[in-house]
């Protein structure tokens, strides 16, 4: 249990009040399923090092105040990401972004369909009860995008809030797809943004996913990522975390025929006052397939970080291959990192492996760049950034590699200035 | 001399030959567990009050807790009332000052494990506490040991002889509260093991002691304290096995490890309870609780296990390294045949500067045995220049059993190097076919291919133990092949 209970009277209320649309059925269901189970609590094995008891009380302030959306924030997305731009801002979609869009993309508001929402957990569930509108978003068969498909999140908090994302891809038979996720805030009022998003990439077809996490230090998020993969289809996934106060991200990846491929990997910079949790779940149904993931933390100042990967590999699964691996450096006395890397094999005929790191930089690397005339700060810096290029360098969507690199660079001059004091 | 070659041939093929019966009779309490029967244990035992207190203390801690069910394993519920918390053998009250005083019956149920107490103990210089049930029987080279200062007695005993020491260690380690299987052996714990090496000395022998489980439906619950003071060294070597039975009996043990500073303490085990027939009936529930602590600075704790018996095992044996350079080790080598299920690790706690630790873990698993690694490394903030390096390794053979590896790190110190690497494979189809080709049979091949992916912990086996681990891993994996 947490040491907070979410208010379910001020819920209710709040659920009656979202305007009635096709939803309203999907958000009474969810509310009774979530009055049943609660939401997650640190006793719980999946939730031992992330507390969301500061989440419910946002969110029992919010509900309490009326639970009112704010305006949604008009804020551009990023000139330097090249991307066909979906806009999500405060939980509300912006109807001029998703008309007018390229051939082969559809995109219509869950709403105006009968969706079927995959469930997401208890937090999923929070995400329907207070659902305002989602996306169903359909790449159509054997289309190539040419440009990437941004989904723009962007939250601004005058008052405290939360905020709800919801979306399903649709990546149809031998398409090729890119996506950017870029969820940013401002305001200096409490925020919490809950975004669930479920991307199913067909037979044959390619879908390459990039999530940029660059949150104002005050703000929350919990996302929650599930990809379902068919024949012989191919995931590359990365993530990047660079703001935030409380962040948790679960990937999701259900390999459920065989040939498929999932590799995916992420950075998380983590500073003074942050705690940022990846938790990933890769469940192998079938054989062959392969998933790779790689992870990357960065700790300085009073910072947590947390990694948990898992890898399943179901009875049957012959000829599975996964691998997980995770690697942190501790650059300050108060930082703390958590990681839990787990293989649950019920197959013989695998391959896995897991291999997690944690350590500091190499002081014969740092001396050797001192002997060159380098500041023992540049030096530090120099290195951090080798570490962090990795993950950079295996991202996708190749033209994001310049506007990654800036980001964080700029990220972890704050994060080893922070550091420094 | 066999070879290892014939010496496999041989385990490979044969039936579990600990399974019988020793007909001695037990003098039991009856089923059931309140204060009462605590009262009657401590006072069967004559213990003094301070025990009793303890007991007592811990079992209104027991009563408390919840059975904890976060393991990867799965078994019927356990109805704690229906186990009989004492069995001793009934020549309690004189008990054998030597071998020769011993019960033959005894002395065959130990040949006929291929113990011959007294032979091995001559010529492998090793003092044997055999423990038969609940109540230690036979105790050899003592005056040796005593020579050297060593004290090496049942823990009943030791309550009797060095009370003092009892109750400074005692619960030190792994205190009453612990967990629930600590706690309800803290409360009913029959007998056991207790070693105290005092300052400066090495321990002239390598110190054993041989388990049983015989009397049906009786739970055992050891309880174990070794104390290493400064400078000390000790070598201590556990081996079990258990008659065959239909019933499911519980074994809760618990085993304290104190090495003051400078001091070094060895702990290796061969577990070879009863796992079960090949349908998955009877068979031991194993929950034990090791732990050690490394209290001295340049301490040292090692421990070395081979895990192929019991039908569920529940065991961590763990670290804390409170001593400035002090170091952990954990070598393990687990075996899951049939219908077993182990979930099995260590936990290392880095507390002090400099503090060093080891994890070797090697994981076998056929069948349809299901197999977990769960470790835990903490690194604490104050912990300067800690160093840990893992590697679990599991091996499958068989299409239904499982493997599965949950091995949690908490880092706290930006000077930790952490390390942790696992692997999970089936046998490989090359090295069989290689073997084959020059003529050896496919189980003697899987037999081979086995114990050369567990050669790392074995050679950390003292000599005795390491040829019996190999013998225990051919007759364990028995019928896994084809």
């Amino acid at each position: 249990m947490n040491s907070t209970a979410l208010s379910f009277d001020a819920l209710e209320r709040a659920v009656a009040a979202l305007p009635d649309n096709g939803l309203s059925a999907l958000r009474r269901a969810a509310l009774e399923q979530l009055r049943r189970d609660g939401l997650p609590g640190a006793r719980e094995e999946d939730w031992k090092y992330t507390e969301l008891s500061s989440l419910i009380e946002i969110a029992n302030n919010w509900l309490d105040q009326g639970a009112a959306l704010p305006a949604p924030s008009m804020r551009a997305a990023p000139d330097a990401i090249d991307a066909t731009w979906i806009r999500i801002a405060n939980g509300q979609i912006d109807d001029d972004s998703i008309t007018g869009l390229p051939d082969g993309i559809s995109v219509k508001r869950l709403s105006d369909t009968v969706p079927e929402l995959a469930p997401a957990g208890r937090l999923g569930d929070f995400n329907i009860a207070l659902l305002h509108d989602g996306l169903h978003i359909s790449i159509g068969q054997d289309v190539t995008l040419q440009r990437p498909l941004g989904i723009h999140v962007c939250d601004e908090a005058g008052d405290d809030s939360v905020s709800q994302v919801r979306i399903n891809i649709d990546v149809a038979p031998g398409s090729v797809a890119s996506f950017v996720e870029y969820q940013v805030s401002e305001g200096e009022a409490d925020l919490y943004s809950n975004s669930v998003i479920n991307l199913a990439v067909a037979d044959g077809a390619r879908a390459d996913y990039v999530r940029i996490q660059n949150r104002h230090k005050r703000h929350n998020q919990t996302s929650h990522l599930t990809v379902g993969l068919g024949k012989d289809a191919r995931l590359r996934h990365t993530s990047f975390d660079l703001g935030g106060r409380l962040v948790r991200n679960d990937l999701v990846v259900d390999i459920a025929q065989p040939g498929a491929e999932a590799d995916f990997g992420g950075l998380y910079l983590v500073g003074d006052g942050q705690h940022i949790d990846n938790h990933t779940r890769v469940d192998h149904r079938v054989g062959p397939a392969v998933s790779n993931q790689e992870y990357r933390g960065i700790l300085d100042g009073k910072a947590r970080g947390v990694w948990n990967g898992k890898a399943i590999v179901h009875e049957g699964a012959d000829g599975t291959d996964a691998q997980q691996s995770n690697h942190n450096l501790l650059l300050s006395r108060n930082a703390e990192i958590d990681a839990k890397p787990e293989l649950e094999i019920y197959a013989d005929d695998v391959k896995c492996s897991h291999g997690t790191t944690v350590g500091q930089l190499d002081e014969a690397a740092l001396f050797y760049l001192r002997t060159r005339g380098l500041s023992r700060r540049d030096a530090r810096r120099m290195l951090t950034r080798a570490f962090a290029q990795a993950t950079i360098g295996r991202t996708p969507v190749e033209q994001l590699h310049d506007f990654l690199a800036g980001a964080v660079d700029s990220r972890l001059r704050e994060l080893m200035h922070e550091g420094d004091q | 001399m066999p070879t290892e070659q014939e010496n496999l041939e041989h385990l490979v093929n044969r039936r579990y030959e600990h399974g019988f019966v020793t007909d001695i009779a037990t003098e039991s309490l009856p089923p059931g567990l309140d204060e009462d029967v605590v009262r009657a244990i401590s006072a069967r035992k004559n213990e003094p009050e301070f025990m009793l207190d303890w007991r007592l203390r811990a079992f209104r801690m027991w009563r408390e807790m919840d059975e904890p069910t976060w393991a990867h394993v799965h078994y019927p519920p356990i109805d704690f009332q229906a186990i009989s918390y004492f069995a001793a053998p009934k020549s309690d009250e004189d008990r054998p000052k030597s071998l020769d005083e011993v019960d033959p019956k005894l002395l065959e149920t130990y040949d006929k494990l291929g113990i011959p107490l007294h032979e091995r103990a001559r010529l492998a210089g090793v003092a044997v506490d055999a423990v038969f049930d609940s109540v230690s029987v036979a105790t050899t080279f003592k005056e040796k040991l005593s020579e050297a200062g060593v004290i090496f007695c049942s823990f009943s005993e030791a309550v009797q002889e060095h009370p003092e020491l009892v109750r400074k260690y005692l619960g030190s380690v792994v205190p009453q509260r612990d967990n629930f299987y600590a706690a309800l052996n803290s409360a009913v714990f029959s007998d056991g093991s207790f070693v105290y090496v005092p300052k400066g000395v090495r321990c002239p022998m390598e110190l054993s002691t041989y388990f049983r489980i015989n009397a049906a439906n009786t739970g055992q619950f050891e309880r174990t304290l070794i104390v290493a003071d400064e400078g000390s060294y000790v070598s201590y070597l556990e081996g079990c096995t258990a008659p065959m039975r239909d019933e499911n009996q519980l074994h809760a043990a618990v085993v304290e490890l104190v090495a003051l500073g400078d001091a070094e303490i060895k702990y290796s085990t061969v577990q070879n309870w009863y796992p079960g027939d090949e349908q998955g009936k009877g068979g031991i529930y194993n929950f034990v609780t090791k732990r050690g602590d490394c209290r001295g600075a340049n301490s040292k704790i090692s421990w070395t296990q081979v895990e192929t018996g019991s039908a569920i095992t529940w065991k961590y044996p763990s670290c804390i390294l409170r001593g400035d350079n002090s170091v952990g080790e954990f070598y393990s080598v687990a075996v899951t045949n049939n219908y077993q299920q182990a979930d099995t690790g260590t936990k290392m706690i880095h507390i002090g500067k400099n503090t060093s630790s080891t994890i070797v873990s090697k994981g076998i698993s056929a069948g349809r045995a299901q197999q977990a690694y769960r470790g835990l490394v903490r690194v604490m903030p104050q912990a300067d220049g800690a160093r840990n390096h893992t590697q679990c390794d599991s091996l499958l053979i068989g299409k239904e059993c499982g493997a599965h590896t949950f091995p949690y790190m908490e880092i706290r110190n930006p000077g930790a190097k952490v390390e942790h690497e696992a692997t999970t494979s089936k046998i490989s189809a090359n090295q069989l076919f290689y073997c084959r080709q020059r003529g050896i049979s496919e189980e003697d091949a899987v037999n081979l291919i086995v114990n050369g992916f567990c050669k790392e912990v074995f050679k950390e086996l003292p000599m005795e133990f390491a040829v019996e681990a190999q013998a225990l891993l051919s007759v364990s994996l028995e019928g896994a092949v084809g």
